[in-house]
C-alpha cells in the first residue's frame, strides 16, 4: 500500500457531475442569457459546460493518496500542489458520506479527522464501497488499541481499561421511526425551505407574473383580497409542512445509534448516506433541544456535543431528530450514562435563579416590544404613520409578557452526577449537559446591572459544541457553588471555599 | 463565600496611559472627519449639538472609561490556574488550570511597544476560553510567559 494511488477511476463520472452541479447557477444563467438574448451563439453554454468536466478530469487526474505505515497522505492540485499528511495516531473520527452518485457507483468517500477542525480533515473522495468500509474498520481499530485517553478529552491520569470482551460488540441504541416526521413540521426547517422556494421562484418566474397591480383583474374587489391572503397563508403553511416532513425523512431516513465497545456510531440518510462515530473520550455531553411548536407537542430533539469537530454547529452531532420526548430523554441517558444510564441530568428539577433573574428576564423581553410602540407613537404623532399602526405595536406589548415569563420560567441550573446541567430560552428552549472532565476552565461575567443585582452569567468553557455552557443570570454565590461542585480544585486555586467546609 | 476574590495583581499604570492614547487617537479622527465635512467641504449644516456630543464622547473614551479599565484589569497566576479579570461597565473574570493551557502568547503593538508595554494571551482547546492580560510591563510579560509554559508543562495533559 505504500505507492502512490489514484481513487477510483468511477470517481472520473462523478467529479464531472458534482463539478456541473457546483457549475450549475452559471449553467442556467448562460442558457436563460443565450435563450434571452437570440442568436448569442452556443460559445457560452457550452463553455459552461466543458469548463466544469474539465475541471473535474483535472482534479481525478491530480489526486493521489497513499497509505504509509503510520500515516495517509493525500497529494492534489495541478496549479497549486498541496500535500496533506495525517499522522494514524492523531486519527479522532472516521466518517463514512456516500452521496446519490457515489452510491450508484458503488463509491464512498472516507474523511479522516484529527480534531483540529474540519477544514483540516483528510477526504478520500472516492474508494469503492468496501475497501472504504474496510479502510475505516483498520484505522478504527487502530484507534481502539491505542490508548484512548490520548486521543481523547479525559485527563489523562486515569486511562480507562479496555473494555471487558464478554461485552456484545454491537448494541442498537435507537432506530428512528419514520411516524416521528410528524413532528418535522413544528421545527423552523419547513418554513425556510418555503422561503428557499419563493426565492428561487421569484427569481425564475418572469417579472410580469408577479405585478401587484393586475391583481385587483384577478380577485373580485372587497373581500376578494382577504381570501386571496388566506389562500396564500394557507398555502404557504401546507408547502413548508410537506417540504419539513420529506426534509426530515430524507436526511434522518433509517437512522441508527450503535454503541461498539469505545464508540457510539451513527448512520443515516436516505439519498447520501452518513456514518459518524464519536469516541467516548470525545462526547462532552448533550444538549436538548426544544423549540416551541415541539415543546407544545412533548417532543424535543437531541444533540450530543463532541471535542475535536470544530466550532458551533460543527462540534454538535445530531443523535435524535425531533422524537417524543420520552425518547430522547431515554437516548440521552444512555449516552451520557453508558453501563450505568442516569437520566438524572435531564428529568431533575432544576435550581431557580430567583427573584433578581425573573426581573431581568422580564424587563429584557419587555423593553424592545416597549420601544417599538414609543417609536410607532412618536411616528404617528409626526403624522408619518396612519393611528392603525399602532395596533400591531401594542399587540407586541402582551407577547412580550409571555415571552418575558417563559424565559425566566425556563432558567435553572443542577451540578448532578457529575455533570453541569443548564437550561434556558423559550422561543428554542434548550437544556444543556456537560460532564465535568470536559468543563476546561469558567468565565464569570456581569454588566453593572448585573453587579447592581447580585446576578453573574457564569460560563463553562469546553472544547466541543458552542465551545461554552452558559448558566444565564445566576446568582453569583449559587454559581460558584456550581462551578466548585464541578471543579473543587480549581476554584480552590483562587481561595474559593464553599461555605459548609469553612 | 459568595463572591469570587479579585485577581491579585494589577496592570502596569502605563496601560492607562495607552488606553488613553488610543482613545484620544480615536477621537482625533472623529474631529477630523467632522471637521472636513462638516466645516472645510461644508457638506451639511453644522449645528451645535454635533460638538456638544463629540465632546461627551471624548470624555467618557478618554477619562472615564481608561480609568475605569485599569480599575478592573487584573491578573494572577497560581501554582495550579490562571485567573484574569478584564472589562469595565461589563466585566469578565477568567479561570483556567495550567493542565489545560495550549498555547502561551505574547504579543505588542506599535503603541505598547512605545510605551514598554506588552499583552501576554493564554489559549486553551476552548474557542471560548482564551485568557488575555494586556498592558503588562515588558519585563513582567516575559518573565510571565517564561513562567506559565514552565507550569503549563510541568501540569502535563495534552491540554485538550
Amino acid at each position: 500500500m505504500s505507492d502512490w494511488q489514484r481513487l477510483d477511476p468511477r470517481m472520473l463520472v462523478v467529479e464531472p457531475v458534482s463539478e456541473l452541479r457546483r457549475f450549475l447557477p452559471v449553467l442556467v444563467g448562460a442558457l436563460l442569457a443565450g435563450g434571452f438574448a437570440r442568436g448569442g451563439g452556443l460559445g457560452w453554454e457550452l463553455l459552461a459546460v466543458v469548463v466544469p468536466v474539465a475541471i473535474g478530469v483535472a482534479r481525478y487526474l491530480t489526486t493521489r493518496y497513499r497509505i504509509l505505515e503510520g500515516r495517509v497522505e493525500l497529494r492534489r492540485g495541478l496549479l497549486q500542489r498541496r500535500l496533506r499528511t495525517t499522522q494514524l495516531d492523531r486519527v479522532r473520527t472516521v466518517d463514512l458520506t456516500a452521496s446519490l452518485v457515489h452510491r450508484l457507483l458503488g463509491l464512498a468517500t472516507v474523511r479522516i479527522g484529527t480534531g483540529a477542525g474540519a477544514d483540516q480533515d483528510l477526504e478520500l473522495d472516492g474508494l469503492r464501497a468496501a475497501d472504504a468500509q474496510q479502510l475505516r474498520e483498520a484505522l478504527l481499530a487502530r484507534m481502539a488499541t491505542a490508548a484512548p485517553g490520548d486521543a481523547g478529552t479525559a485527563p489523562t491520569e486515569d486511562v480507562p481499561a479496555p473494555p471487558p470482551p464478554d461485552r456484545p460488540v454491537l448494541r442498537p441504541v435507537l432506530r428512528l421511526d419514520p411516524a416521528w416526521a410528524r413532528y418535522a413540521p413544528l421545527t423552523s426547517a419547513g418554513v425556510v425551505a418555503t422561503a428557499a422556494l419563493l426565492g428561487v421562484a421569484s427569481q425564475a418566474l418572469p417579472d410580469s407574473a408577479w405585478r401587484l397591480d393586475r391583481l385587483p383583474e384577478l380577485a373580485p374587489a372587497g373581500w376578494g383580497w382577504l381570501l386571496l391572503a388566506a389562500v396564500g397563508v394557507l398555502g404557504a403553511a401546507v408547502s413548508s409542512a410537506v417540504l419539513a416532513v420529506i426534509g426530515y425523512l430524507v436526511t434522518h431516513w433509517d437512522l441508527t445509534l450503535t454503541r461498539t465497545p469505545t464508540q457510539w456510531r451513527l448512520t443515516r440518510g436516505l439519498l447520501t448516506t452518513r456514518e459518524t462515530s464519536v469516541e467516548d473520550a470525545r462526547l462532552a455531553g448533550v444538549v436538548v433541544r426544544e423549540p416551541l411548536g415541539l415543546r407544545l407537542a412533548g417532543a424535543a430533539e437531541l444533540a450530543a456535543v463532541v471535542t475535536g469537530l470544530g466550532d458551533g454547529e460543527k462540534g454538535t452531532l445530531t443523535l435524535v431528530p425531533p422524537a417524543p420526548t420520552a425518547v430522547v430523554t431515554g437516548v440521552a441517558g444512555t449516552v451520557l450514562g453508558d453501563d450505568l444510564p442516569t437520566d438524572r441530568p435531564l428529568t431533575a428539577a432544576l435550581r431557580a435563579h430567583g427573584p433578581a433573574a425573573v426581573r431581568r428576564r422580564r424587563l429584557r423581553a419587555l423593553a424592545p416590544a416597549a420601544a417599538l410602540v414609543a417609536i410607532v407613537a412618536a411616528l404617528v404623532v409626526a403624522d408619518v404613520l396612519t393611528p392603525w399602526a399602532l395596533v400591531p405595536a401594542v399587540l407586541t406589548l402582551p407577547a412580550a409578557v409571555v415571552l418575558g415569563e417563559d424565559r425566566a420560567r425556563a432558567l435553572g441550573h443542577l451540578g448532578v452526577d457529575g455533570f453541569l446541567v443548564s437550561r434556558s430560552g423559550s422561543l428554542v428552549r434548550r437544556r444543556e449537559v456537560l460532564g465535568a472532565e470536559h468543563v476546561i476552565g469558567w468565565t464569570v461575567r456581569d454588566t453593572w446591572f448585573q453587579r447592581r443585582s447580585g446576578l453573574v452569567t457564569l460560563e463553562a468553557t469546553t472544547a466541543g459544541g458552542s465551545q461554552r455552557v452558559r448558566v444565564l443570570d445566576v446568582p453569583e454565590g449559587d454559581g460558584l457553588l456550581l462551578a466548585a461542585a464541578l471543579t473543587p480544585r480549581l476554584l480552590a486555586e483562587v481561595g474559593y471555599r464553599t461555605p459548609a467546609s469553612q | 463565600m459568595t463572591s469570587l476574590r479579585p485577581p491579585a495583581h494589577r496592570v502596569h499604570p502605563r496601560a492607562r496611559l495607552m488606553w488613553q492614547l488610543a482613545a484620544g487617537t480615536e477621537v482625533l479622527v472623529l474631529t477630523a472627519a467632522l471637521v472636513i465635512t462638516g466645516v472645510v467641504l461644508d457638506l451639511y449644516a453644522l449645528r451645535w449639538c454635533m460638538p456638544v456630543l463629540l465632546a461627551a464622547y471624548a470624555a467618557v473614551r478618554v477619562v472615564v472609561v481608561p480609568v475605569w479599565r485599569f480599575r478592573v484589569h487584573r491578573w494572577e497566576v497560581t501554582a495550579q490556574a490562571a485567573y484574569t479579570q478584564t472589562g469595565w461597565w461589563s466585566r469578565e473574570r477568567r479561570l483556567a488550570p495550567m493542565s489545560r493551557i495550549q498555547t502561551v502568547d505574547w504579543d505588542q503593538g506599535p503603541l505598547e511597544r512605545l510605551l514598554g508595554l506588552a499583552n501576554v494571551t493564554i489559549t486553551t482547546a476552548s474557542a471560548a476560553g482564551a485568557l488575555s492580560i494586556a498592558g503588562l510591563d515588558q519585563a513582567t510579560a516575559e518573565s510571565l510567559v517564561a513562567e506559565l509554559t514552565a507550569k503549563a508543562e510541568a501540569a502535563g495533559g495534552d491540554a485538550t
